[in-house]
């Protein structure tokens, strides 16, 4: 079994298996070390498929746009698995004037960088989109965002890469990095294997705080539970990616026929952080299906078939980290998604991928750096 | 939130042994089923069971299930229909659709109990409307008495592809033939015999090919298999059936169990996914157990046993009987668990080739090759003797955990002694009366009366008989032989029926006296 | 029992056989040839099996198919059924409407 590779990769989700074919599409040589049996076990494919701008923090926003305008559009093609990826815009719902608050304070943000995004009232609300609720008082607007199946596009990803000659290793948790000479060195498994390399990333999710922690990093971030659920196969409806103001829930129709949504109870922040425990609460699906059907009525005889849950990995400030480790040479932290992962995840891949090769950056990281986090007290 | 010291999901034969147990013990006890009906499969079950006294033997299933239901009900336990769990959650919380709403419920404690689903195998066809399950046919015939088809072949010959063809011939249908790759009968033999000696052929190291027909089943195609499972060339052969019914084995429904969080164990043996489980059937989760086939597939006989262990687990773990009280009566239900796990088709004994009885008689390889005697291997056995007038004849050849013969002889002529799985003796010593008690109790009706003295060159068999329209005296037929050939003219010359005989008639036919130990079935 | 897994070992090519058109998840009509050859896609988990095909997905939830894709999987591996995982199940054990989902008592 392989063990050296230029670019070790911690962590097979989306952002990883990204990562690595961005790589090796460039010649680099790269091992994939995941600590589950499968790939793409973690938060990569338990999302709700958004591939979006609006909503996101401007120090996002720029590769978030770069993604969008330039990788998604084309990657079933390249990576020669239908990634079921749809550009048919994300309409952000309110139910109340209270919500249009938070909708217009979040439409100048964004428009302030460049983002097509707009206001709409109840009457347009009702023309982009003739399924929803009459309850609906107005939304945001934003017709470049749109959705993608997070299964197929992580595992897409993977198969490419794996063609390109990238080395994957599932069931083996890192524990532990090292240092030599003064740079990053080896990867050490629970399993007691050592890897070796001239550059790591690590992209395991919320695990990373503990993996950089042994090098002496912290990144102050949280693991935060949200639940999924899945709907039979409806006739097609609508193209659109849906979000509320409230938050309180996200979903779309895929090309399957059925709606997946994401919520949660408002219950999880009191859950004991259990990475390993992916069960979702009694009340979980009770409560998205209430909330679906205050803004998708129609669907309430839709069967739901099933239900999950994952860990997401909530950075202080809720924006990711990607950023070199000036401490660590060779060490490239990408993680802390705080749930903007898997729409991200295309863009953050190419960029690392830049970082590790020293290329120009598809925009400027230095907001997401790491070692931003300072007490304000 | 409703809180019970008990919820059992599933009221079939664990589920519901379960519950009389707790509640017995002084638990309140709830059992919710997804089913319109309870008692699961035993319903369904319209033969009689085996084992001995304290396993219910000779009942027919869905009466047992009618004694289950009237004594948890007795016991004031709440029986829940239509009510399907959709989930265990964290702190033993169950959500529960009942009505159109979803209702949560938390157990102190919580048994499993959901039992299994049918296996299916692929071939071209196989998803033509008229390829079902076993079990489906059983629901269709038993439950809502509709008939599968008019004819049917019968993909499996372990006990429920047995027993259900034995059904289908009830209900009036053609079984045209009866299929296992298997070069070998995988369940009792007396199940296959029952069914050969109708006259439906048996091929084993045969697998289906292909299900012909456009939008339903118009025929089948069958092919013999070679060691890699590989169709021999040139060995087709071609059915026309409007029906194909698969009993190839069962999975335990573990997915509760899994989605609980308990750890599970895939073993083949038990039939797939099974929680892991102590002896007392709890799971990883403290009070969390599980019961019947969910944890492993076996009989309803077994699974009934296992309940009655979980039910008293439960109710020690609650404090409502001593450890003492729940160690004495483990120590009664895991005899009767072990007693049940013996003889030749004991869990241990699975995938193994037996090739003599515990007594040391050859096996009859005939029997597990085309599922019925031959006439010479049959004089072999102990319960097969000579003798002057009336006399039973019992064709009994495996070790199977079952002794209701031995007790239904009001004369002491039939032994099997303390180790229910021995093969019955039939004592020369004692006089058969021929009452044709012991014919009615075997529930593999391989007991007959025969009486070669009975008219000069006649010979009188009697036969059990469970198929309708019932012949009456003097109706002249044929009498078939063991693999379902004619050998003889027949007449009927008794047809005896009795409350007691539980539906088992005695059909007695007068062949010519060199038939005696030939002729087995009879047909107008 | 999480185990070692070395994606790029050698299982041979995919070859097409004649029974790869028969569908082996019926409600997610996912046929024996896409299974097999995803395995050669390098999908070597039953759950990423799931994700990539959505077999085991639909309204049964793989109560038929699962040992069957199992078996599949594990043929084209050239390794021993028991060594795959199985699968994982979630609530709800039936499909269940929405709007009877969302009476559970809870706060609307």
């Amino acid at each position: 079994m392989k063990t050296t590779a230029e670019v070790i990769i911690v962590g097979g989700g989306v952002v990883g298996n990204a990562a690595a074919y961005y790589l090796a599409k460039k010649g680099v040589d790269v091992l994939v070390l995941e600590a589950d049996d499968s790939i793409g076990h973690g938060g990569s494919s338990r999302n709700g498929g958004g591939v979006r701008q609006s909503g996101r923090d401007v120090r996002e926003l720029p590769y978030a746009i770069y993604g969008i305008k330039n990788l998604w559009p084309t990657l079933s093609e390249e990576l020669g698995v239908d990634v079921e990826y749809h550009q048919g815009g994300n309409l952000r719902l309110g139910l109340e004037e209270s919500h249009l608050d938070i909708l217009r304070g979040q439409v100048e943000r964004a428009t302030s960088l460049g983002l097509d995004v707009k206001m709409v009232d109840a009457k347009e609300v009702q023309e982009i989109c003739p399924y929803l609720s009459d309850r609906i008082v107005g939304a945001s607007w934003c017709p470049t965002d749109g959705h993608a199946n997070p299964m197929k596009t992580t595992l897409a990803f993977y198969k490419r890469a794996r063609e390109l000659g990238v080395t994957f290793i599932s069931g083996e948790k890192v524990v532990e990095l090292k240092k030599q000479k003064g740079k990053i060195r080896k990867v050490m498994t629970e399993n007691g294997n050592t890897y070796e390399g001239e550059t790591v990333i690590l992209a395991a999710g919320y695990e990373s705080r503990k993996i950089a922690q042994t090098v002496g990093i912290d990144i102050p971030m949280t693991p935060f539970f949200e639940a999924c659920l899945v709907t039979e196969m409806q006739p097609p409806m609508f193209d659109i990616m849906l979000g509320v103001a409230t938050a309180e829930i996200y979903g779309h129709q895929c090309d399957h026929g059925s709606f997946v949504f994401g919520s949660g109870t408002g219950l999880e922040a009191t859950l004991e952080p259990k990475l390993d425990d992916l069960r979702i609460s009694a009340l979980d699906v009770s409560a998205n299906c209430r909330a679906i059907m205050k803004y998708v009525p129609m669907l309430k005889d839709a069967k739901i078939v099933r239900s999950w849950g994952g860990w997401m990995d909530i950075t202080h400030d809720h924006v990711p980290v990607i950023s070199k480790v000036s401490e660590v040479p060779g060490l490239i932290l990408a993680c802390g998604m705080s749930g903007h992962g898997f729409g991200t995840g295309p863009a953050v891949g190419l960029m690392l991928s830049q970082m590790v090769l020293d290329e120009p950056l598809i925009c400027d990281s230095t907001p997401l750096r790491y070692d931003r986090f300072k007490s304000d007290r | 939130m409703k809180r019970y010291d008990l919820v059992i999901v599933g009221a079939g034969p664990a589920g519901l042994s379960a519950a009389i147990e707790a509640a017995k013990n002084g638990l309140n006890v709830v059992v919710y089923d997804e089913n319109s009906k309870p008692g699961g499969q035993l319903f369904k079950q319209i033969h009689k069971f085996f084992g001995s006294k304290e396993h219910k033997a000779k009942i027919r299933g869905f009466k047992i299930g009618e004694e289950l239901l009237e004594e948890a009900d007795k016991l004031g336990v709440e029986v829940v229909l239509n009510a399907i769990v959709l989930g265990l959650h964290p702190e033993k919380e169950l959500t529960i659709k009942v009505e159109e709403e979803v209702i949560h419920v938390k157990g102190d404690t919580v048994i499993i109990a959901t039992g299994a689903a049918e296996n299916m195998v692929t071939f071209r066809g196989w998803t033509l409307p008229g390829v079902i399950g076993a079990g489906a046919a059983q629901t269709m015939m038993n439950l809502n008495k509709v008939r599968p088809g008019d004819k049917v072949l019968m993909l499996g010959t372990g006990n429920v592809g047995l027993v259900v063809s034995y059904q289908l011939l009830q209900a009036g249908c053609e079984v045209v033939a009866l299929v296992d790759a298997a070069p070998r009968v995988g369940g009792y033999g007396v199940h296959a015999a029952k069914v050969a000696r109708t006259g439906v052929p048996f091929y084993l190291s045969h697998t289906i090919i292909e299900a012909e027909g456009k939008d339903h089943v118009t025929g089948v195609v069958i092919g013999e298999v070679d060691a890699n499972w590989n169709i021999i060339p040139g060995s087709e052969k071609h059915f026309d059936v409007d029906t194909i019914c698969m009993a190839v084995g069962l999975s335990p429904m573990s997915q509760l169990l899994k989605s609980a969080g308990c750890k599970i164990v895939e073993d083949p043996k038990k039939g797939g996914v099974v929680p892991e489980i102590d002896e007392l059937g709890q799971t990883s989760i403290p009070g969390v157990y599980a019961a019947g086939d969910v944890s492993g597939i076996e009989e309803a006989s077994s699974a009934m046993i296992e309940g009655r262990i979980a039910g008293a687990a439960a109710s020690e773990y609650l404090g409502y009987i001593t450890k003492e009280e729940l160690e004495e009566k483990i120590k009664v239900n895991e005899s009767a668990l072990d007693a049940l796990r013996q003889g030749m088709f004991a869990p241990k004994n699975r995938g193994k080739l037996l090739e003599k009885t515990e007594e040391g008689v050859d096996i009859s390889m005939n029997l597990l090759k085309k599922g019925y005697l031959l006439e010479e291997e049959v004089e072999k056995y102990p319960g097969v003797t000579k003798q002057k007038g009336v006399h039973p004849v019992i064709e009994c050849t495996q070790n199977i955990p079952c002794n209701p013969c031995q007790d239904s002889c009001p004369k002491g002529c039939i032994m099997v002694g303390k180790n229910i799985t021995s093969l019955p003796v039939v004592d020369t010593e004692k006089q058969c009366i021929g009452c044709g008690m012991c014919v009615a109790s075997c529930s593999g009706q391989s007991i007959f009366l025969v009486d070669e003295e009975f008219e000069e060159g006649y010979a009188s068999i009697t036969m059990p008989y469970e198929f309708l329209p019932l012949p009456k005296v003097g109706d002249k037929g044929v009498a078939l032989d063991r693999s379902g050939a004619k050998v003889c003219e027949a007449e009927v010359v008794d047809v005896r029926k009795a409350p007691v005989f539980d539906h088992t008639n005695l059909l007695t036919i007068k062949v010519p006296v060199e038939m005696s130990m030939k002729a087995r079935f009879f047909k107008n | 029992m999480v185990k070692v897994n070395d994606r790029m070992r050698d299982i041979g090519e995919f070859i097409p056989a004649k029974d790869d058109d028969i569908l082996i998840c019926r409600c997610e009509e996912i046929t024996k040839g896409e299974i097999r050859r995803a395995v050669h896609d390098g999908i070597f988990t039953m759950e990423e099996m799931r994700r990539y095909l959505r077999n085991g997905m639909g309204l049964c939830q793989g109560q038929t198919c699962g040992k069957l894709v199992k078996n599949i999987m594990a043929k084209e591996l050239k390794i021993s059924p028991l060594e795959l995982e199985p699968e994982t199940s979630r609530a709800p054990m039936r499909p269940i409407e929405m709007e009877i989902y969302a009476k559970d008592g809870g706060n609307v």
